[in-house]
């Protein structure tokens, strides 16, 4: 059977050159060399492989890798030997990049922000005198037009239009 | 292994189930794989008289039947050209006619792909699966 071209991640089986494959045992999970171990094919057309034939009696005896010490899978289900993997990785870092809002550049959220607290102090202060003043200005110029009041008297949208006014409710 | 005595299931639907082997006719004492058999059908399925047409066509044989046969898996591990050695689960054969040419007109199961090699490609043509 021509051997089929597998990506090197399959699970199964690895390629060591362009024509062989290598195999992984179905029991103990250690790599087939070439020449090595047997292959089994049951009656529901499921093949084995098994590297040798101590895999092969615990494989047919139906026993559980899982439970057997030496096999690849116990070791991975009950961490043996990983300890010095762990302490090669190394962590990840977020980098946090500094972005432009919608409607304010970049430079005015980084002028904002690095703005001295005294210098934020005064312009809060010329903030707060500039409102005042306009209050002040609001308020005089209010008294001034308080005769015109009946010409600033409310029109409703219909009765721009030539519609008379709406019936005071009586009851209700 | 398949020698004298040596019983296999018949995987082909030409009616027989199970085949005993009577003879190897290559002259060595055992079949591999790939061999041709003269066997006895021992067991076979029941042929219904008042079936007429394609499904009568495939009843061929009966019990008592002496035919030529293919083995095509053995329960004895064979050796590949990769160094690689396969066994299957049982030992199986298709039943040949005189023509060499299987008599059934399909194959159920794997097959190995011994027949490949030893030029059986109408049988590995008919087979799903050739391992």
């Amino acid at each position: 059977m021509p051997a089929k071209r597998l990506p090197l991640s399959s699970p199964t089986k690895h390629r060591i050159n362009d024509e062989v494959m290598l195999e992984i045992c179905s029991f103990s999970g250690h790599k087939i060399y070439p020449s090595k171990g047997k292959t089994y094919v049951r009656i529901d057309s499921r093949s084995f492989r098994f590297i040798n034939g101590k895999s092969e009696s615990y494989f047919l005896q139906r026993l559980n890798p899982r439970k057997i010490k030496w096999t690849v899978i116990y070791r991975r289900l009950n961490k043996k030997g990983i300890t010095e993997e762990i302490a090669k990785k190394r962590s990840r870092r977020t980098v946090k990049h500094e972005r432009a809002v919608a409607g304010v550049s970049w430079d005015a959220i980084r002028a904002k922000r690095n703005q001295k607290p005294d210098a934020r102090a005064a312009a809060r202060q010329a903030a707060i005198a500039k409102s005042k003043e306009a209050k002040k200005a609001a308020a005089a110029t209010k008294k001034t037009t308080t005769g015109s009041a009946a010409q600033g008297a409310k029109v409703s949208k219909q009765g721009a239009k030539g519609f008379a006014p709406k019936a005071a409710a009586t009851s209700r | 292994m398949i020698g004298l005595k040596g019983t296999l299931n018949v995987i082909d639907n030409s009616g027989a189930i199970v085949a005993e082997c009577i003879r190897v006719l290559s002259g060595a004492r055992f079949a591999r794989a790939g061999d041709e058999i003269v066997c006895v059908v021992k067991r076979a399925r029941p042929i219904n008289p008042n079936l007429i047409g394609t499904q009568a066509a495939t009843q061929k044989v009966k019990k008592g039947d002496v035919r030529h046969a293919l083995v095509v898996r053995t329960k004895k591990e064979m050796g590949r050209p990769d160094g690689r050695y396969i066994r299957f689960d049982d030992n199986a054969c298709i039943l040949l006619n005189q023509k060499k040419e299987p008599l059934g007109t399909r194959i159920l199961g794997v097959v190995a792909a011994e027949l490949r090699m030893k030029n059986w490609m109408k049988a590995v043509s008919l087979a799903p699966r050739v391992v």
